[in-house]
Protein backbone atom coordinates (compact mmCIF):
# COMPACT_ATOMS: atom_id res chain seq x y z
CA UNK A 1 0.00 0.00 0.00
CA UNK A 2 1.23 3.74 -0.83
CA UNK A 3 2.12 5.31 2.07
CA UNK A 4 -0.94 7.53 3.26
CA UNK A 5 0.15 11.20 4.23
CA UNK A 6 -3.05 12.47 5.06
CA UNK A 7 -4.27 13.09 9.07
CA UNK A 8 -5.46 9.71 10.56
CA UNK A 9 -7.60 9.61 13.68
CA UNK A 10 -6.94 9.39 17.04
CA UNK A 11 -7.96 6.43 18.78
CA UNK A 12 -8.42 6.41 21.55
CA UNK A 13 -10.21 3.82 24.74
CA UNK A 14 -13.11 5.56 23.90
CA UNK A 15 -13.37 4.74 20.15
CA UNK A 16 -11.52 1.83 19.25
CA UNK A 17 -14.50 -0.20 19.18
CA UNK A 18 -16.03 2.00 16.16
CA UNK A 19 -12.66 1.65 14.13
CA UNK A 20 -12.46 -1.99 15.05
CA UNK A 21 -15.76 -2.12 13.63
CA UNK A 22 -14.94 -0.09 10.33
CA UNK A 23 -12.04 -2.68 10.54
CA UNK A 24 -14.37 -5.53 9.88
CA UNK A 25 -16.54 -3.56 7.74
CA UNK A 26 -19.21 -2.55 9.81
CA UNK A 27 -20.15 0.44 11.02
CA UNK A 28 -21.24 0.39 14.59
CA UNK A 29 -21.85 3.12 17.33
CA UNK A 30 -23.18 2.83 20.97
CA UNK A 31 -26.74 1.92 21.63
CA UNK A 32 -28.48 2.36 25.06
CA UNK A 33 -29.90 -0.46 26.41
CA UNK A 34 -32.15 1.35 28.44
CA UNK A 35 -33.73 4.60 26.31
CA UNK A 36 -32.59 2.88 22.93
CA UNK A 37 -30.40 6.29 22.34
CA UNK A 38 -27.85 5.78 19.61
CA UNK A 39 -24.88 8.45 19.76
CA UNK A 40 -21.87 9.87 17.97
CA UNK A 41 -19.25 10.65 19.01
CA UNK A 42 -18.27 7.85 21.32
CA UNK A 43 -18.70 8.79 24.92
CA UNK A 44 -18.26 6.75 28.43
CA UNK A 45 -21.87 6.04 29.07
CA UNK A 46 -25.53 7.22 27.40
CA UNK A 47 -25.51 11.04 26.73
CA UNK A 48 -29.34 10.87 27.64
CA UNK A 49 -30.27 8.85 30.63
CA UNK A 50 -26.45 8.07 31.43
CA UNK A 51 -26.51 3.86 31.72
CA UNK A 52 -23.92 2.26 31.55
CA UNK A 53 -25.72 -0.39 29.72
CA UNK A 54 -24.64 0.07 25.88
CA UNK A 55 -23.73 -1.96 23.69
CA UNK A 56 -21.46 -1.36 20.40
CA UNK A 57 -24.60 -1.86 17.36
CA UNK A 58 -23.96 -2.48 13.67
CA UNK A 59 -26.01 0.31 11.43
CA UNK A 60 -27.05 -0.09 8.29
CA UNK A 61 -24.70 2.32 6.65
CA UNK A 62 -27.27 4.33 5.05
CA UNK A 63 -28.39 7.94 5.49
CA UNK A 64 -28.59 11.52 3.94
CA UNK A 65 -26.86 14.53 3.11
CA UNK A 66 -27.56 17.02 6.10
CA UNK A 67 -25.18 19.69 4.72
CA UNK A 68 -21.98 19.47 3.04
CA UNK A 69 -19.09 22.27 2.10
CA UNK A 70 -16.30 22.38 -0.65
CA UNK A 71 -12.92 23.12 0.37
CA UNK A 72 -11.26 25.45 -2.23
CA UNK A 73 -8.08 26.37 0.28
CA UNK A 74 -5.10 23.65 0.69
CA UNK A 75 -4.96 23.65 4.69
CA UNK A 76 -3.23 19.98 4.35
CA UNK A 77 -0.57 19.88 2.36
CA UNK A 78 -1.77 16.13 1.98
CA UNK A 79 -5.10 17.40 0.73
CA UNK A 80 -3.73 19.83 -2.13
CA UNK A 81 -3.81 17.52 -4.83
CA UNK A 82 -7.54 16.74 -4.34
CA UNK A 83 -8.62 20.19 -3.94
CA UNK A 84 -11.80 21.08 -4.66
CA UNK A 85 -12.62 18.28 -2.16
CA UNK A 86 -15.99 17.94 -0.42
CA UNK A 87 -16.98 17.12 2.79
CA UNK A 88 -20.34 16.02 3.99
CA UNK A 89 -21.97 16.01 7.29
CA UNK A 90 -24.19 12.30 6.93
CA UNK A 91 -26.93 11.74 9.18
CA UNK A 92 -27.79 8.13 9.04
CA UNK A 93 -30.75 6.46 9.21
CA UNK A 94 -30.47 5.56 12.97
CA UNK A 95 -30.21 9.98 13.76
CA UNK A 96 -26.21 10.08 14.78
CA UNK A 97 -24.62 12.35 12.00
CA UNK A 98 -20.64 11.64 10.82
CA UNK A 99 -18.50 14.08 8.37
CA UNK A 100 -17.04 12.49 5.77
CA UNK A 101 -16.14 12.34 2.41
CA UNK A 102 -19.05 11.87 -0.65
CA UNK A 103 -17.26 9.39 -3.60
CA UNK A 104 -18.30 8.67 -6.85
CA UNK A 105 -20.31 12.01 -7.06
CA UNK A 106 -19.05 15.54 -8.84
CA UNK A 107 -19.15 18.18 -6.22
CA UNK A 108 -21.85 20.53 -8.39
CA UNK A 109 -24.37 17.35 -8.07
CA UNK A 110 -24.06 17.43 -4.19
CA UNK A 111 -27.60 18.03 -2.60
CA UNK A 112 -28.95 18.44 0.71
CA UNK A 113 -31.18 14.96 1.81
CA UNK A 114 -29.50 13.29 -1.35
CA UNK A 115 -29.69 9.52 -0.18
CA UNK A 116 -26.11 8.19 0.65
CA UNK A 117 -24.84 4.66 1.37
CA UNK A 118 -21.75 4.04 2.92
CA UNK A 119 -18.44 2.94 1.07
CA UNK A 120 -15.21 1.39 3.02
CA UNK A 121 -11.99 2.65 2.36
CA UNK A 122 -9.08 0.88 3.44
CA UNK A 123 -6.73 3.56 3.72
CA UNK A 124 -3.93 1.80 6.27
CA UNK A 125 -3.40 -1.53 6.98
CA UNK A 126 -4.42 -0.72 10.34
CA UNK A 127 -7.28 2.64 9.26
CA UNK A 128 -10.59 2.22 7.72
CA UNK A 129 -12.84 5.43 6.50
CA UNK A 130 -16.52 5.55 6.72
CA UNK A 131 -17.28 7.32 3.36
CA UNK A 132 -20.40 7.71 1.38
CA UNK A 133 -21.45 7.63 -2.02
CA UNK A 134 -25.07 8.52 -3.74
CA UNK A 135 -27.50 5.56 -2.65
CA UNK A 136 -28.44 2.80 -5.38
CA UNK A 137 -31.76 2.13 -6.34
CA UNK A 138 -32.59 -0.67 -4.05
CA UNK B 1 -29.95 32.21 48.92
CA UNK B 2 -31.07 34.37 46.50
CA UNK B 3 -29.12 34.99 42.96
CA UNK B 4 -27.03 38.04 43.09
CA UNK B 5 -28.99 40.51 40.96
CA UNK B 6 -25.88 41.99 38.92
CA UNK B 7 -28.19 44.87 36.53
CA UNK B 8 -26.10 47.76 36.81
CA UNK B 9 -23.81 46.77 39.62
CA UNK B 10 -20.59 46.94 37.70
CA UNK B 11 -19.84 48.84 35.09
CA UNK B 12 -16.87 49.54 32.24
CA UNK B 13 -14.66 52.79 33.47
CA UNK B 14 -11.98 52.78 30.80
CA UNK B 15 -11.05 51.27 27.64
CA UNK B 16 -7.90 50.97 25.40
CA UNK B 17 -6.18 49.68 22.38
CA UNK B 18 -3.16 48.89 20.50
CA UNK B 19 -2.86 49.84 16.63
CA UNK B 20 -4.19 46.93 14.85
CA UNK B 21 -2.68 46.11 12.35
CA UNK B 22 -1.69 42.58 9.89
CA UNK B 23 2.11 42.40 11.14
CA UNK B 24 3.22 44.93 13.20
CA UNK B 25 6.21 42.96 14.40
CA UNK B 26 5.57 43.64 18.18
CA UNK B 27 5.98 41.52 21.19
CA UNK B 28 2.12 40.49 22.56
CA UNK B 29 3.06 41.96 25.79
CA UNK B 30 4.44 44.71 24.63
CA UNK B 31 1.30 45.26 23.03
CA UNK B 32 -0.97 44.51 26.06
CA UNK B 33 1.11 46.65 27.72
CA UNK B 34 0.01 49.44 25.66
CA UNK B 35 -3.63 48.40 25.64
CA UNK B 36 -3.21 48.54 29.57
CA UNK B 37 -1.70 51.56 30.03
CA UNK B 38 -4.21 53.32 27.36
CA UNK B 39 -7.48 51.65 29.21
CA UNK B 40 -6.02 53.29 32.81
CA UNK B 41 -5.73 56.82 31.21
CA UNK B 42 -8.72 56.58 29.99
CA UNK B 43 -10.66 55.58 33.55
CA UNK B 44 -8.56 58.43 34.99
CA UNK B 45 -6.66 55.52 36.98
CA UNK B 46 -3.37 54.32 37.84
CA UNK B 47 -1.22 51.10 37.63
CA UNK B 48 -1.91 49.95 41.56
CA UNK B 49 -5.16 51.21 40.96
CA UNK B 50 -5.54 47.51 39.01
CA UNK B 51 -5.68 44.74 41.21
CA UNK B 52 -7.43 42.00 38.73
CA UNK B 53 -6.71 40.72 35.20
CA UNK B 54 -8.68 38.25 32.97
CA UNK B 55 -6.89 37.50 30.04
CA UNK B 56 -9.01 36.01 26.92
CA UNK B 57 -6.76 33.79 24.48
CA UNK B 58 -2.87 33.27 25.43
CA UNK B 59 -1.20 30.86 24.16
CA UNK B 60 -0.26 29.67 21.45
CA UNK B 61 -0.65 33.06 19.79
CA UNK B 62 -1.29 35.76 22.96
CA UNK B 63 0.38 37.05 26.37
CA UNK B 64 -0.79 34.59 28.88
CA UNK B 65 -2.01 36.60 32.48
CA UNK B 66 0.53 35.67 34.55
CA UNK B 67 3.13 36.55 32.32
CA UNK B 68 1.68 40.44 31.58
CA UNK B 69 1.46 40.74 35.06
CA UNK B 70 5.63 39.98 35.81
CA UNK B 71 6.39 41.82 32.83
CA UNK B 72 4.13 44.96 33.22
CA UNK B 73 4.57 44.86 37.12
CA UNK B 74 0.55 44.75 38.08
CA UNK B 75 0.60 44.11 41.33
CA UNK B 76 -2.66 41.64 41.65
CA UNK B 77 -4.82 39.73 43.93
CA UNK B 78 -7.07 37.90 41.21
CA UNK B 79 -5.97 36.69 37.62
CA UNK B 80 -7.89 34.51 35.29
CA UNK B 81 -7.61 33.00 31.76
CA UNK B 82 -9.77 31.43 29.02
CA UNK B 83 -8.26 29.31 26.61
CA UNK B 84 -7.22 29.60 23.27
CA UNK B 85 -10.32 30.76 21.24
CA UNK B 86 -12.53 34.15 20.73
CA UNK B 87 -15.81 32.80 22.16
CA UNK B 88 -15.19 33.88 25.88
CA UNK B 89 -15.56 37.88 25.33
CA UNK B 90 -18.29 37.76 27.85
CA UNK B 91 -17.22 34.84 29.91
CA UNK B 92 -14.61 36.86 30.70
CA UNK B 93 -16.26 40.36 31.40
CA UNK B 94 -19.26 38.30 32.97
CA UNK B 95 -16.15 36.75 35.52
CA UNK B 96 -14.83 40.43 36.05
CA UNK B 97 -18.25 41.92 37.11
CA UNK B 98 -18.67 38.56 39.60
CA UNK B 99 -15.30 39.24 41.01
CA UNK B 100 -15.89 42.78 41.68
CA UNK B 101 -19.20 42.43 43.16
CA UNK B 102 -17.67 39.33 45.54
CA UNK B 103 -15.25 41.79 46.73
CA UNK B 104 -12.09 39.76 45.36
CA UNK B 105 -10.93 43.07 43.48
CA UNK B 106 -11.84 46.44 42.67
CA UNK B 107 -10.48 47.20 39.19
CA UNK B 108 -10.09 44.52 36.31
CA UNK B 109 -8.74 44.79 33.53
CA UNK B 110 -9.71 42.23 30.44
CA UNK B 111 -8.05 42.04 27.93
CA UNK B 112 -6.71 40.07 24.54
CA UNK B 113 -3.45 40.84 22.80
CA UNK B 114 -2.51 38.38 20.36
CA UNK B 115 -0.15 37.94 17.15
CA UNK B 116 -1.09 35.83 14.87
CA UNK B 117 1.62 36.95 12.38
CA UNK B 118 4.22 36.25 15.63
CA UNK B 119 3.29 32.61 15.23
CA UNK B 120 4.44 31.04 12.19
CA UNK B 121 2.82 27.27 12.92
CA UNK B 122 -0.82 27.21 10.81
CA UNK B 123 -3.26 28.02 14.06
CA UNK B 124 -6.60 26.25 14.01
CA UNK B 125 -6.28 25.13 10.09
CA UNK B 126 -4.05 22.03 8.76
CA UNK B 127 -1.35 21.40 10.57
CA UNK B 128 -2.05 23.39 13.34
CA UNK B 129 -5.71 22.04 14.00
CA UNK B 130 -4.61 20.43 17.07
CA UNK B 131 -7.81 20.23 18.41
CA UNK B 132 -9.46 18.64 15.11
CA UNK B 133 -7.44 15.52 15.98
CA UNK B 134 -8.96 14.98 19.02
CA UNK B 135 -11.06 11.73 19.14
CA UNK B 136 -14.30 13.83 19.67
CA UNK B 137 -13.16 16.15 16.78
CA UNK B 138 -12.56 19.94 17.05
CA UNK B 139 -15.21 22.44 18.53
CA UNK B 140 -16.33 23.67 15.37
CA UNK B 141 -16.58 20.67 13.72
CA UNK B 142 -13.00 19.71 12.71
CA UNK B 143 -12.18 16.38 11.65
CA UNK B 144 -8.91 16.45 9.52
CA UNK B 145 -9.12 12.98 8.84
CA UNK B 146 -11.45 13.93 5.85
CA UNK B 147 -9.78 17.33 5.35
CA UNK B 148 -12.76 18.76 7.35
CA UNK B 149 -10.60 21.84 8.78
CA UNK B 150 -10.50 25.59 10.22
CA UNK B 151 -13.58 27.12 12.41
CA UNK B 152 -15.12 28.29 9.07
CA UNK B 153 -15.28 25.21 8.02
CA UNK B 154 -18.21 24.44 10.35
CA UNK B 155 -19.81 27.68 9.59
CA UNK B 156 -19.85 26.71 5.95
CA UNK B 157 -21.49 23.75 6.57
CA UNK B 158 -24.07 25.79 8.43
CA UNK B 159 -24.33 28.47 5.78
CA UNK B 160 -24.91 25.55 3.35
CA UNK B 161 -27.94 24.05 5.56
CA UNK B 162 -29.36 28.13 5.80
CA UNK B 163 -29.70 28.50 2.33
CA UNK B 164 -31.23 25.46 1.66
CA UNK B 165 -33.58 25.21 4.24
CA UNK B 166 -34.57 29.02 4.13
CA UNK B 167 -34.24 29.83 0.50
CA UNK B 168 -31.73 32.46 0.88
CA UNK B 169 -28.53 32.97 -0.92
CA UNK B 170 -24.63 33.79 -0.83
CA UNK B 171 -25.81 37.17 -2.89
CA UNK B 172 -27.96 38.17 0.27
CA UNK B 173 -25.17 37.28 3.24
CA UNK B 174 -22.92 39.75 1.37
CA UNK B 175 -25.04 42.63 3.02
CA UNK B 176 -23.06 41.86 5.32
CA UNK B 177 -19.26 42.43 5.39
CA UNK B 178 -20.71 45.14 3.14
CA UNK B 179 -22.21 47.00 5.67
CA UNK B 180 -19.51 46.62 8.28
CA UNK B 181 -17.08 47.68 6.01
CA UNK B 182 -18.67 50.90 5.20
CA UNK B 183 -18.72 51.09 9.00
CA UNK B 184 -14.47 50.36 9.20
CA UNK B 185 -14.84 53.23 6.38
CA UNK B 186 -15.75 55.48 8.79
CA UNK B 187 -13.02 54.08 11.62
CA UNK B 188 -9.29 55.27 11.87
CA UNK B 189 -8.69 52.73 13.61
CA UNK B 190 -10.21 49.25 11.11
CA UNK B 191 -7.49 47.77 8.84
CA UNK B 192 -9.63 47.40 5.94
CA UNK B 193 -11.10 50.35 5.22
CA UNK B 194 -11.62 50.45 1.17
CA UNK B 195 -15.28 50.22 0.90
CA UNK B 196 -16.69 46.85 -0.75
CA UNK B 197 -19.81 45.81 -2.60
CA UNK B 198 -21.60 43.05 -3.17
CA UNK B 199 -20.34 42.50 -6.66
CA UNK B 200 -17.04 42.10 -4.88
CA UNK B 201 -18.23 39.61 -2.68
CA UNK B 202 -19.93 37.44 -5.08
CA UNK B 203 -16.22 37.67 -6.77
CA UNK B 204 -13.91 36.79 -3.94
CA UNK B 205 -12.77 33.64 -4.00
CA UNK B 206 -14.42 30.31 -2.45
CA UNK B 207 -12.26 29.45 0.73
CA UNK B 208 -14.56 27.17 2.44
CA UNK B 209 -17.44 26.67 -0.44
CA UNK B 210 -20.43 28.19 -0.01
CA UNK B 211 -18.10 30.85 1.93
CA UNK B 212 -16.41 33.24 -0.05
CA UNK B 213 -12.91 34.95 1.03
CA UNK B 214 -14.93 37.88 2.23
CA UNK B 215 -17.25 36.36 4.52
CA UNK B 216 -13.73 35.69 6.39
CA UNK B 217 -12.71 37.64 9.26
CA UNK B 218 -9.35 39.30 9.36
CA UNK B 219 -5.79 37.55 10.72
CA UNK B 220 -4.14 40.14 12.70
CA UNK B 221 -1.89 41.46 15.24
CA UNK B 222 -3.04 43.72 17.95
CA UNK B 223 -4.31 44.43 21.69
CA UNK B 224 -7.71 45.66 23.37
CA UNK B 225 -8.74 45.88 26.98
CA UNK B 226 -12.04 46.69 29.04
CA UNK B 227 -11.35 47.85 32.67
CA UNK B 228 -14.59 46.85 34.56
CA UNK B 229 -15.42 48.29 38.60
CA UNK B 230 -18.22 48.86 40.86
CA UNK B 231 -20.89 51.36 39.14
CA UNK B 232 -20.08 53.27 42.80
CA UNK B 233 -16.52 53.72 42.27
CA UNK B 234 -17.29 54.30 37.94
CA UNK B 235 -19.35 57.20 38.79
CA UNK B 236 -16.24 58.98 40.59
CA UNK B 237 -13.93 58.66 37.64
CA UNK B 238 -13.24 60.63 34.55
CA UNK B 239 -15.56 59.23 31.88
CA UNK B 240 -19.44 58.66 32.11
CA UNK B 241 -19.95 55.19 33.41
CA UNK B 242 -20.94 52.35 30.77
CA UNK B 243 -23.24 50.03 33.29
CA UNK B 244 -23.44 46.02 32.64
CA UNK B 245 -27.14 45.81 32.58
CA UNK B 246 -27.39 42.17 31.41
CA UNK B 247 -25.90 39.00 31.11
CA UNK B 248 -26.28 35.27 30.23
CA UNK B 249 -23.50 32.83 30.02
CA UNK B 250 -22.04 30.92 27.27
CA UNK B 251 -24.13 27.44 27.04
CA UNK B 252 -22.94 24.25 25.80
CA UNK B 253 -24.37 20.66 25.82
CA UNK B 254 -25.58 18.52 22.85
CA UNK B 255 -27.90 20.56 21.66
CA UNK B 256 -25.50 23.83 20.77
CA UNK B 257 -23.12 23.89 17.78
CA UNK B 258 -20.78 26.80 18.00
CA UNK B 259 -21.99 28.81 14.76
CA UNK B 260 -26.00 28.50 15.38
CA UNK B 261 -28.69 28.63 17.58
CA UNK B 262 -30.37 25.09 19.29
CA UNK B 263 -32.91 22.84 17.06
CA UNK B 264 -30.63 24.47 13.96
CA UNK B 265 -29.72 20.50 12.84
CA UNK B 266 -25.72 20.70 12.29
CA UNK B 267 -23.60 18.54 14.24
CA UNK B 268 -25.69 16.18 17.11
CA UNK B 269 -28.20 19.13 17.53
CA UNK B 270 -31.88 18.18 17.47
CA UNK B 271 -33.50 19.69 14.56
CA UNK B 272 -37.18 21.47 15.72
CA UNK B 273 -38.26 25.16 15.12
CA UNK B 274 -36.38 27.69 17.25
CA UNK B 275 -38.16 29.73 19.42
CA UNK B 276 -35.77 32.47 21.76
CA UNK B 277 -38.46 33.83 23.98
CA UNK B 278 -37.45 36.40 26.05
CA UNK B 279 -33.30 35.53 26.61
CA UNK B 280 -32.09 35.89 30.17
CA UNK B 281 -30.09 38.50 29.47
CA UNK B 282 -33.42 40.76 28.65
CA UNK B 283 -34.84 39.75 31.54
CA UNK B 284 -31.75 41.00 33.76
CA UNK B 285 -31.98 44.30 31.81
CA UNK B 286 -35.53 44.49 32.12
CA UNK B 287 -35.75 45.41 28.33
CA UNK B 288 -36.17 43.14 24.97
CA UNK B 289 -35.25 43.37 21.94
CA UNK B 290 -36.86 46.35 20.38
CA UNK B 291 -35.24 48.67 23.20
CA UNK B 292 -31.55 47.38 21.76
CA UNK B 293 -30.17 50.75 19.87
CA UNK B 294 -27.26 49.04 18.58
CA UNK B 295 -25.83 44.94 18.04
CA UNK B 296 -22.16 43.93 18.43
CA UNK B 297 -21.70 40.29 17.48
CA UNK B 298 -18.79 38.20 16.78
CA UNK B 299 -18.27 38.28 12.91
CA UNK B 300 -15.78 35.94 12.63
CA UNK B 301 -17.62 34.65 9.14
CA UNK B 302 -20.59 36.59 8.02
CA UNK B 303 -23.07 34.19 8.58
CA UNK B 304 -22.84 34.12 12.16
CA UNK B 305 -24.30 37.57 12.13
CA UNK B 306 -27.63 36.00 10.49
CA UNK B 307 -27.80 33.31 13.34
CA UNK B 308 -27.35 35.82 16.25
CA UNK B 309 -30.15 38.23 14.93
CA UNK B 310 -32.64 34.54 14.57
CA UNK B 311 -30.91 32.95 18.24
CA UNK B 312 -32.09 36.81 20.04
CA UNK B 313 -35.64 37.20 18.54
CA UNK B 314 -34.32 40.20 16.36
CA UNK B 315 -36.25 38.65 13.60
CA UNK B 316 -37.19 35.39 12.79
CA UNK B 317 -35.95 31.98 12.17
CA UNK B 318 -35.12 32.04 8.29
CA UNK B 319 -35.89 36.03 8.61
CA UNK B 320 -32.36 37.05 8.39
CA UNK B 321 -31.44 37.06 5.07
CA UNK B 322 -33.93 39.64 4.37
CA UNK B 323 -33.52 41.31 7.62
CA UNK B 324 -29.76 42.56 7.02
CA UNK B 325 -30.74 44.03 3.41
CA UNK B 326 -31.48 47.87 2.35
CA UNK B 327 -28.83 49.10 5.21
CA UNK B 328 -31.47 48.00 8.33
CA UNK B 329 -27.80 47.02 9.93
CA UNK B 330 -25.74 50.20 8.61
CA UNK B 331 -25.36 53.26 10.69
CA UNK B 332 -28.37 55.12 10.28
CA UNK B 333 -30.47 52.31 9.69
CA UNK B 334 -33.30 50.97 12.36
CA UNK B 335 -30.33 48.65 13.92
CA UNK B 336 -26.42 49.29 13.41
CA UNK B 337 -24.46 46.05 13.70
CA UNK B 338 -20.69 46.10 14.49
CA UNK B 339 -19.99 49.89 13.96
CA UNK B 340 -16.35 49.79 14.41
CA UNK B 341 -16.41 47.19 11.25
CA UNK B 342 -16.40 43.65 13.40
CA UNK B 343 -13.84 41.20 13.06
CA UNK B 344 -14.53 41.48 9.05
CA UNK B 345 -13.03 44.64 8.73
CA UNK B 346 -11.48 46.47 11.45
CA UNK B 347 -9.87 43.33 12.89
CA UNK B 348 -9.97 40.40 14.48
CA UNK B 349 -9.18 41.08 18.39
CA UNK B 350 -11.47 38.43 19.89
CA UNK B 351 -14.34 41.03 20.24
CA UNK B 352 -12.52 43.28 22.33
CA UNK B 353 -12.16 45.40 19.83
CA UNK B 354 -16.53 45.51 20.23
CA UNK B 355 -16.26 46.26 23.47
CA UNK B 356 -14.61 49.22 23.18
CA UNK B 357 -16.65 50.34 20.71
CA UNK B 358 -19.73 49.83 22.17
CA UNK B 359 -18.13 51.62 25.18
CA UNK B 360 -17.26 54.35 23.20
CA UNK B 361 -20.80 54.45 21.35
CA UNK B 362 -22.35 54.94 24.57
CA UNK B 363 -20.22 57.72 25.39
CA UNK B 364 -21.22 59.45 22.34
CA UNK B 365 -17.28 59.03 21.17
CA UNK B 366 -17.76 57.60 17.57
CA UNK B 367 -17.48 60.99 15.47
CA UNK B 368 -19.55 59.79 11.77
CA UNK B 369 -20.10 56.02 12.76
CA UNK B 370 -21.78 57.86 15.88
CA UNK B 371 -24.97 56.11 16.49
CA UNK B 372 -27.41 58.89 17.49
CA UNK B 373 -28.63 58.89 20.99
CA UNK B 374 -27.49 55.44 21.86
CA UNK B 375 -28.86 54.49 25.20
CA UNK B 376 -28.37 50.76 25.22
CA UNK B 377 -26.19 48.36 22.71
CA UNK B 378 -26.01 44.71 22.71
CA UNK B 379 -23.48 42.23 22.32
CA UNK B 380 -24.94 38.60 21.65
CA UNK B 381 -23.47 35.92 19.93
CA UNK B 382 -24.21 32.95 17.63
CA UNK B 383 -23.25 30.73 20.57
CA UNK B 384 -25.89 32.08 23.23
CA UNK B 385 -23.95 34.17 25.05
CA UNK B 386 -24.76 37.96 26.00
CA UNK B 387 -24.22 41.18 27.33
CA UNK B 388 -26.12 44.40 27.51
CA UNK B 389 -24.67 47.92 28.04
CA UNK B 390 -26.18 50.80 29.07
CA UNK B 391 -25.46 54.58 29.50
ZN1 LIG C 1 -29.92 6.03 27.51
Amino acid sequence: MAEYKKPLPAISTLNQPYWDGLKRRELTLQHCNECGKIWYPPAPFCPVCWSRNFAWQKLSGRGKVNSWVVFHQAYFSSFRDNIPYNVAEVELEEGPRLLTNLVAVDNDDIMIDMPVEIVFDDVTDEVTLAKFRPARKP
Amino acid sequence: MAAWNLKDKTAVCGVGHSPYGRRLNRSTIDLAGEAIRHALDDAGLGRDDLDGLIVSFGTPIGADADTLAYALGLKLKMYNQTWAHGRFTASCLQWAAMAVNAGLANAVACLTAISFSGFRRPMMGGAGDSEGAWEAGGGHGEDPVFGMTSPGAGAALVAQKYFARFGATSRQLAAVPVAFRKHASLNPTAIMREPITVDDHQNSRFVCEPLHLLDYCLINDGAACVIVTSSERARDLQKPPVYLSGMQGLPGGREEFIWTYPGFGTSQQDAFDYQPGLQPVYQMANVTPKDINALFTYDAFSILAWTALERFGFCGQGEAAAFTQEGRIEVGGALPMNTNGGLLSEGHMMGWNHQVEIVRQLRGECGPRQVANAQLIQWANAYGDSLIYRR
